[in-house]
């Protein structure tokens, strides 16, 4: 190393930090810090109430469902109890048909 | 691997923040941009921390990030065609700077009208005391390319300084004076 280099050594030696270079930097790591907490809540905030009316919605949906197929059951049994009163209807009109045509054979 | 080195943040502030200074200042030239620079740097080692092993990996990792960082100032810079050099003259005038002298102040001087890639291999020899391999490293150069960036840039340098600061030369050589 020669002269020239040595003085380019001295010359190039640190500089100071500005005064309140730190300061400003803990400063800022700290607002950095309380938005990403915000940003947090904020975005826990939307997952919990996306999460409830996804609840809300999925329970309407089965709700509906299931008050569809109890509307559908109580359909089928309305038809068979017609069904159950036409046969009756029908077996009674038959027998006494038989009744009648045997009652003319006589 | 475990290792039980924890970084500290503001430990490294305090350790560090001339080095990061320092490098940004002399790559641009510019105090309030350095400064900038030097922000953006901690800002970002903050959020790296966890990924930092040892102080040897945070002392590496600042320099290369300073660098970068400082590279990307000047392109910026460059690309909105502003002359960073012409502040230079200025800036020597800031706080703190007093210290420094007058071919000290003369050599930065020379120092800024070095073509970047020099500069930062010389920034990295002479403020750093970093061997080219450790430039390489820094600079994500190859070696003999950091090499050559070294060799031509004091050679510039030692020019510009022959032909400029004769008369610190002169001062040098006769202290008594004339």
């Amino acid at each position: 190393m020669d002269e020239f280099e040595r003085e380019l050594r001295q010359a190039f030696e640190r500089r100071p930090a500005p005064p309140g270079l730190k300061r400003r930097l803990m400063e800022q790591r700290n607002r950095g810090r309380t938005q990403r907490l915000h940003r947090r809540v904020v975005w826990g905030e939307r997952l919990a109430a996306s999460v409830v009316l996804a609840g809300v919605l999925g329970g309407a949906l089965v709700w509906r469902h299931a008050k569809e197929v109890r509307k559908g059951q109580a359909a089928r049994e309305q038809v068979l109890t017609a069904l159950r009163i036409t046969s009756h209807a029908l077996h009674d009109m038959n027998a006494r048909l038989a009744a009648r045509n045997s009652a003319s054979q006589e | 691997m475990a290792h039980d080195w924890q970084p500290d943040f503001e430990q490294l502030v305090d350790e560090h923040q001339t080095m990061v200074f320092s490098l940004a200042m002399r790559m641009t030239g510019d105090r309030g941009l350095a400064e900038e620079i030097a922000q953006d740097v901690f800002m970002e080692l903050d959020r790296h921390l966890g990924k930092i092993e040892s102080h040897e990996h945070a002392l590496f990792w600042l320099r290369r990030v300073a660098m970068s960082r400082s590279a990307d100032a000047l392109r910026r810079r460059r690309v909105r065609g502003m002359d960073l050099w012409v502040e230079i003259e200025e800036n020597h005038g800031a706080p703190g700077e007093e210290r420094n002298s007058p071919l000290a102040t003369r050599l930065e001087q020379l120092l800024a009208t070095l073509p970047e890639a020099q500069r930062a291999a010389l920034v990295l020899r002479y403020q750093e005391d970093l061997t080219p391999d450790e430039i390489a490293a820094t600079l994500d150069a190859p070696l003999a390319t950091v090499k050559s960036h070294l060799q031509r840039g004091l050679k510039l340098l030692r020019a510009k300084a022959t032909s400029r600061l004769k008369e610190f030369v002169r001062t040098k050589e006769q202290p008594s004076g004339a």
